[in-house]
């Protein structure tokens, strides 16, 4: 293993290379530098650290963007938010439970063969719509879902393909529940499976964002739960009629219990989104065809996408291939941020890049939060 | 990158990355980059007249050689296909394989056919990438590298080498002032490197990588271990259940050698007293053909965040373009060296 010297360059360098915006010169510019930089001693490295405590008290902050960001932020006018409120679910209750199954009042049956335990649900924060690095509050119960399939290998659906589908099944269960995956599975049979336990976080949903009346939601895995269907994108029997009528009830047992909005019923496609090249839609699946009418849901593709208006995620023509019919939300997203743009004065890209910083600020915060948490 | 700063560069340079299943060419044009790559590989077939005038008419690239025609690059993939047989490589393990007699030969006339077209201007630096030596082995680089620079500066060159995991860095992490750890998951081995304003501070290797996945993937299932690639590169992801065997033992070796990489990872930064004190979070960057398949950047992180990492990681991502990424960080540097 090679190691070099300890370096610690003044303050300056790093501020100064911060502001060459081209990144060969900026390159160029650092070599240069970090050459001139003896190796210092410890006298010299706590002289250092007392003048840079010194500079820092005495020097606007350090991060570049971040305090261009909240000064424009703190002038932006709220985004107008169209929401549909909360609206009554049925009422679901708990009819029979035994050590294997629970059966509610709507007919859905609920398996327990897969169930795991996972990491309790933290606490999580939620950002306002209009601006700021700092949560606004904070929750601690599930506040939507999101719908999913598990990308795995099928079978035909078909009787003479009993046992295959069933081993296909049971395989799928048994690794899903080794990486705690999801909440619940909804088998081809739609069969309800509950893999990790409601009070806990799934590991069903990574970069993701989502947003409401009550505020922005990022990284989903805490305050939403994560449904999959057995299925796979693209495939000729991607769902079956009994999977539908399963992930209904479940749906409405859901609602019931957390008083779930239907405006928070989404899909994976809609909430994921790729922090690397800022585009939405890095899990694609259920990025078309989502039966919302069948699973008693309004047509959610038509809510304007949150990590686009919130934080100027964008999209690509792969994405919209994966959509097959473009989704309304895209264009209502779309119309707002150039809505918002122009009331600010700006140019749309501007806009944008000023929503993605503080994406950037905020999604850097809770990985140093997670960090911290994990130690 | 604008005009304005194009003119400042000086003359032109090349970045070269010479991995050991590929060697990609990035070149600077206008705004952008342009890369161009070829597999590091050669499939020998016997000699005809017929065979070798259908390869001149197909501008095919091979040599001619004891009675055999051996063709290189690219193509060498599609023969191997036709003749049910393994390609051969000049490099195993990240570095010029010493027991294949043809190794020279066949990186120079690769080599050569990537340059052709393009002549050196007069001593035209290009800056190439070598890996770094491997965690707690010993195993000298001075042969690889030594015999590249040769090569190099036959072909008119003027060489320069950079490590491939700071290269990586120099590729992907400009927005942190090249502040951060960059890893190449390559076909050989798996380049690691923690850079400091540019300045690198750990660099080391780990023998476990994408042909550790094809062998170890093609002794299990009994396929060959090209065919085993294809399969891992065509359809292998990490966010599904897999009935086909070949894609269930993939999944057992990539998560061994995900694995290794993550303790490799911790070992070396625990290990090390002269880390510099990071004012905030440092980024991570994956790259490389093995990083390729969906969800190894999430199963990576998993993993990660299941140890007591020393270093605090601001967020891990996968490069923009992990194939070509190694090429433009050496470009990058050389850009920087004009």
């Amino acid at each position: 293993m090679a190691r070099s010297p300890i370096l610690e360059p003044p303050l300056w360098v790093e501020r100064r290379a911060a502001r060459i915006a081209d990144p060969v010169e900026r390159l160029r510019f650092l070599r240069r530098e970090m050459r001139r930089q003896p190796r210092q001693t410890h006298r010299w490295r706590a002289a250092g650290l007392i003048a840079g405590l010194v500079a820092m008290v005495a020097i606007v902050p350090l991060p570049t963007g971040t305090a261009e960001t909240f000064a424009r932020e703190k002038r932006l006018v709220a985004p107008a938010v169209e929401t549909t409120p909360v609206d009554g679910a049925a009422r679901v209750w708990l009819v029979d439970k035994s050590d294997s199954t629970e059966l509610y009042s709507n007919g859905l049956r609920v398996d327990f063969t897969f169930a795991v335990s996972n990491r309790a649900r933290g606490r999580f924060p939620i950002f306002s719509l209009t601006g700021g690095a700092e949560p606004r509050e904070e929750g601690s119960k599930p506040v939507g879902i999101v719908y999913h399939t598990t990308e795995s290998n099928l079978a035909p659906f078909a009787e003479q393909e009993n046992r295959r589908l069933q081993r296909l099944g049971r395989g799928l269960m048994e690794w899903v529940r080794q990486d705690r995956s999801y909440h619940y599975v909804i088998d081809r049979f739609g069969r309800v499976y509950r893999v990790v336990k409601e009070s806990d976080a799934a590991n069903h949903v990574g970069n993701s964002i989502w947003a409401d009346s009550r505020g922005v939601y990022v990284n989903l895995n805490d305050s939403f739960l994560g449904v999959s269907f057995e299925g796979q994108t693209g495939a000729v029997d991607e769902v079956t009629p009994a999977q539908v009528t399963a992930a209904k009830e479940l749906t409405e047992m859901l609602r019931s219990r957390y008083g779930i909005a239907t405006e928070d019923c989404v899909t994976h496609a809609q909430v994921s989104v790729n922090p690397q090249n800022m585009k939405i839609g890095e899990h694609t699946d259920w990025a078309g065809k989502f039966p919302f009418a069948g699973v008693g849901l309004p047509d959610n593709y038509s809510i304007p996408v949150a990590s686009m208006y919130v934080f100027g995620f964008d999209y690509d023509s792969v994405f919209l291939r994966a959509t097959g019919t473009r989704w309304r939300g895209l264009d209502l997203a779309e119309l707002r941020v150039a809505r918002q743009a122009g009331a600010e004065g700006l140019e749309t890209p501007r806009y944008r890049a000023i929503l993605q910083h503080r994406y950037k600020d905020i999604a850097s915060a809770l990985k140093e939060k997670s960090a911290e948490v994990n130690q | 990158m604008n005009h304005a700063s194009q003119s400042a560069l000086g003359p032109a340079a090349l970045g070269l990355d010479v991995g050991t299943s590929r060697i990609v060419i990035a070149r600077r044009s206008e705004d952008d980059f342009r890369f161009e790559s070829q597999l590091n590989a050669f499939v020998a077939i016997p000699y005809s007249k017929i065979t070798e005038g259908v390869l001149e008419r197909e501008k095919i690239p091979h040599t001619v050689q004891s009675g055999q025609i051996i063709v290189h690059g690219n193509e060498s993939e599609k023969f191997a296909g036709l003749l049910n047989a393994e390609t051969r490589r000049p490099m195993t393990g990240g570095v010029l394989d010493a027991k294949e007699p043809e190794s020279l030969t066949m990186i120079r006339e690769i080599l050569t056919t990537m340059f052709a077209g393009h002549r050196a201007e007069k001593r035209q630096k290009v800056c190439f990438t070598v890996p770094a030596a491997p965690l707690n082995a010993g195993g000298s680089l001075t042969y690889h590298e030594a015999t590249l620079r040769q090569i190099l500066t036959d072909l008119n060159y003027e060489p320069v080498s950079i490590n491939e995991g700071l290269a990586i860095v120099y590729s992907e992490l400009e927005s942190s002032n090249y502040t951060g750890i960059g890893i190449s998951c390559g076909g050989g081995l798996c380049n690691v490197c923690l850079a400091y304003l540019s300045v690198p501070i750990i660099s080391f290797s780990i023998p476990k990588a994408g042909d550790y996945i094809d062998t170890s993937a093609a002794s299990i299932t009994g396929e060959r271990a090209n065919r085993i690639r294809l399969t891992k590169e065509d359809s292998f992801h990490f966010n599904g259940f897999f009935a086909d065997k070949v894609h269930q033992v993939l999944g057992v070796y990539y998560d061994d050698m995900i694995r290794s990489l993550v303790t490799a990872l911790k070992d070396a930064f625990t290990g090390t007293s002269n880390l510099p004190k990071f004012n905030r979070p440092i980024p991570m960057v994956l790259s490389g053909g093995t990083a390729l398949p969906p969800g190894f950047r999430d199963r990576f992180e998993k993993l990660l965040w299941e140890q007591e990492f020393p270093v605090t990681v601001s967020d891990i991502r996968l490069a923009q373009n992990p194939l070509h990424s190694t090429a433009k960080g050496a470009l990058v540097c050389a850009l920087s060296d004009s």
